[in-house]
């Protein structure tokens, strides 16, 4: 335990900003002082983002659960704690134990998204550790990653050690068990790195040649093997989730032809009612938490949510404990799920049709119709809801002015309807928020090969939308376009983007995903400074021939299955849910061993 | 759910690093501390319902507390000492509950009966400090006011209503440790380091409060002064 760099931290702890950001001593902290093995895992936000993240409690668990292993955790300070950091030359240190992050043995960061990239620099600067692997030393610990984005790991692939695709709870403890193994063997860096390389979905950048066979993701097969944290750490500080999350399912197979997501974590592994009822009335016992979340990419799909649901109440019934589901469908069962749970909070539904007309609808494969959308709304406002929230999504592939137009016609049809459901002395409440982000084509999916429409073009649209909006009553909102032009450069890009994140970084990018921090001007100096240009990345669009920076990354799903998805993307063709269809032959069941595991046995 | 018919009075510290968390967030704290130890605790009724509990004047971030108050309203009785001793395993020793008494549904609530705080201000500095603060608090406090600014604003406290007794000053671990008397008023009270810091300006050799401590809370009795616990 490191008391005097303690007593060092609490001194400046009386000059930041939140500062509860930055102690310990929350409740299911663990400290493990006789561990000869020591694990940090590193989140690149601040403690509030990254203490949301239920893959960190998970891993945390999974660790210390090993015998002999002790692991810590350390998030990136906000600015004014890095300064004064910087000021006192104090190291960046892990939260349980106070000890610097560079004393460990290995250093684990998620990869959650890619406007993190700039405090992975900021992070491993702050910890003394080399940025770069190549230029880590024997006493360096092992940095690795894991996570969404090592999908394409290659504009960070020179920060690590060895990059992790692909589930981690069974992984993780290869990983230490590999570098125990080796050190025990007396073998250097690049032999530990050997041996980490031999772990199925391990990506050692180092040893990784072009010609060797891709690395495929590493997939639990079986969700409830792993039970989820029954003790997971519960903050002071009032994160960004401050729940207890009990993930339900993992994987969504109705293939929305953007989202990277629904391609990487296929495929469809639901947990028992058994094992969620189970997990979260421990973890509720535990943590003492006033809220669990069942959590995944679509928890409404769930086989047998309902189940779930009514075993939960009426288990919490009279604790004041409240149950919360994320992600919800465009459909009325959605809605009644929220009206059982939400008591009588009525503080607003949201729902995400992507796309103003049925044909752009069938290009992205995203199964909603006018038809669902009215419905849903006119349930949502007869159960006495006076506001919804609308997602959409700008500058998809072959959207043309007449979507943006449709838009608006939908948004009108839903105030429409809206109004015809609700008491006429309650119509002056009534409120649709409109909320447009610009498309952001990603690796692995079938648009992975689109060009991202320019700025000028994304503000044109925006215009267009603008004027096809009906005023009253709505409120419309545009995810800055900005920031998606940089996570489009960020999330295509090669190897030769890491240069430009430490140049940004240099010129003191950090916090890139929160708004007021983000500046494009100090990027696009860093591209220009490194000789890439970032538009022939994020605005051209390739030959589906082309060799793709991620090319040496499988997860699972076939290119020839992407490729054929784009055609009928083009086509306005639409393809089912595996789930409820039957195998559609993407091909990630076959090349990593695995299945829909749907815990009723079938849909519906 | 009925309303809950036991009022508990639970008294516990915010210590070492946890002096750092808001009020909120030691609220927040207190309450799952409640739902992990399995205490019958009420609920209120409504769209919305939460735990019933109120507590005692807030601390400010920073500030640590020996002895800090919440009631707690259960449905059912256990004795104080089950609910302490299960309290007390299902927090951190920093924020553990170290006391706990049922008091009549009569009472006035924590924050109306609550009216005098004892802080302790910590003061790193020279070997002549306590002698020359000393000798400065007694003459802020003979000045009869204080203007104090916080947040933009100024506040001006009359000392004779604020201390109901002379600040006290002695050396403790190589410290100088000032005892702060203050009254808690409806417009707040004065925060015992801005006290130290206006009476720091006129000591020469400089001195930095290292920490402020709120020691204890008093409820006035007549014309005594008791514990609310
Ligand atoms: S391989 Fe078949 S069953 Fe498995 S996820 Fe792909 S389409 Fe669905």
């Amino acid at each position: 335990m490191s008391d005097t760099l303690r007593a060092r931290v609490e001194r400046l702890l009386a000059g930041v900003e939140q500062p509860s950001r930055y102690i310990d001593c929350e409740w299911g902290a663990r400290e493990r002082p006789a561990a000869t093995y020591r694990a940090v895992l590193a989140y690149p936000d601040v403690y509030d983002v990254g203490m949301s993240n239920q893959a960190i409690q998970i891993l945390y668990d999974a660790l210390n659960a090993m015998d002999g292993v002790g692991c810590e955790r350390t998030f990136v300070p906000w600015k004014d704690m890095a300064d004064a950091m910087r000021g006192a030359d104090m190291p960046l240190y892990a939260l349980e134990s106070c000890d610097p992050v560079r004393d460990f043995d290995l250093i684990g960061i998620t990869l959650p998204y890619e406007l993190t990239y700039a405090n992975i620099v900021e992070l491993l600067d702050l910890a003394h550790v080399p940025v770069r692997a190549a230029s880590r030393g024997e006493a360096d610990p092992l940095v690795i990653a894991g996570g969404p984005c090592a999908y394409n790991p290659e504009p960070v692939a020179p920060f690590f050690d060895a990059i992790l695709i692909g589930d981690g709870e069974e992984a993780v403890a290869e990983i230490v068990s590999a570098h125990q193994e080796a050190r025990a063997k007396g073998l250097g860096r690049a032999g530990v790195l050997e041996s980490l390389s031999a772990i199925r979905g391990m990506y050692v950048p180092s040893i990784h040649g072009p010609e060797m066979r891709p690395i495929t993701k590493r997939v639990a097969r079986n969700l409830d093997a792993h039970r989820s944290p029954e003790c997971p750490v519960v903050p002071y500080k009032d994160v960004v989730h401050d729940r207890v999350a009990i993930e339900v399912l993992r994987g969504c197979a109705r293939g929305c032809r953007f989202c990277q997501a629904g391609m990487v974590y296929r495929p469809v592994r639901e947990r028992t009612p058994d094992s969620v009822v189970r997990d979260a009335a421990a973890a509720l016992a535990c943590t003492g938490y006033e809220e669990v979340s069942l959590t995944s990419l679509s928890t409404a799909d769930h086989s047998m949510l309902a189940d779930i649901l009514r075993r939960l109440t009426r288990r919490l019934e009279g604790t004041g404990v409240a149950i919360s589901v994320p992600s919800l469908r465009v459909d009325a069962f959605s809605v009644e799920i929220a009206r059982l749970l939400g008591g009588g909070k009525k503080t607003g539904l949201t729902f995400a049709p992507e796309a103003g007309t049925q044909r752009l609808r069938d290009v992205i494969n995203k199964n909603v119709t006018e038809p669902d959308l009215l419905e849903t709304v006119a349930k949502a406002f007869s159960s006495g809801w006076r506001r919804v929230k609308l997602y959409f999504m700008l500058g998809l592939p072959t959207e043309a002015d007449e979507d943006l137009v449709g838009i608006g016609d939908l948004v009108t049809k839903v105030l429409e309807t809206a109004r015809d459901v609700t008491p006429p002395s309650e119509r002056g409440a009534i409120r649709v928020a409109v909320s447009v982000s610009t498309f952001v084509p990603k690796a692995h999916t079938p648009f992975q090969w689109e060009a991202q429409i320019p700025l000028e073009e994304v503000r044109r649209r925006q215009a267009v939308l603008r004027a096809h909006m009906p005023r009253k009553g709505v409120e419309l909102s545009y995810h800055d376009a900005e920031v998606s032009f940089l996570e489009a450069v960020l999330a295509r890009g090669g190897r030769e983007i890491a240069e430009v994140i430490e140049t940004a970084w240099r010129n003191g990018a950090r916090f890139d995903a929160w708004t007021e921090e983000y500046s494009l001007r100090r990027w696009l100096e860093a591209f220009d400074e490194c000789g890439v240009d970032p538009r022939s990345i994020a605005n051209r669009e390739r030959p589906v021939d082309e060799e793709l920076p991620w090319d040496h990354i499988s997860a699972g799903v076939s290119k020839a299955f992407l490729r054929i998805e784009r055609g009928r993307a083009l086509e306005g063709a639409t393809t089912q849910d595996c789930t409820v269809a039957g195998c559609l032959g993407c091909g990630v069941c076959g090349t990593v061993g695995a299945e829909n595991v749907l815990a009723a046995g079938h849909r519906g | 759910m009925a309303d809950g018919r036991f009022r508990l009075r639970v008294c516990y510290r915010k210590a070492g690093p946890l002096r750092f968390l808001s009020h909120l967030e030691t609220v927040r704290a207190c309450e799952r501390s409640i739902r992990r130890a399995h205490v019958p605790y009420a609920v209120t009724h409504g769209f919305n319902p939460h735990m019933k509990i109120a507590f005692g004047p807030a601390l400010p971030v920073g500030t640590a507390g020996e002895r800090e108050y919440y009631d707690v309203w259960l449905e059912s009785y256990v004795p104080a000492a089950e609910v302490l001793s299960a309290l007390a395993r299902s927090a951190r020793p920093e924020i553990a509950a170290i006391g706990a008494v049922y008091v009549s549904e009569h009472e006035p609530s924590l924050t109306k009966a609550i009216a005098i705080a004892e802080y302790e201000v910590e003061v790193e500095g020279g070997d002549a400090l306590q002698a020359s603060l000393r000798d400065s608090l007694v003459s802020v406090v003979a000045a009869g006011v204080l203007s104090v600014e916080h947040k933009g604003k100024t506040k001006v406290f009359e000392l004779a209503t604020a201390l109901p007794k002379e600040p006290e000053v002695r050396s403790s671990r190589g410290r100088v440790v000032v005892t702060v008397t203050v009254r808690i008023g409806e417009r707040g009270s004065l925060r015992p380091d801005a006290l130290v810091n206006a009476a720091l300006t006129h000591v020469a050799d400089h001195g930095r409060v290292v920490s402020v401590t709120r020691t204890d809370l008093f409820v006035e009795d007549g014309g005594s002064v008791r514990r609310p616990l």
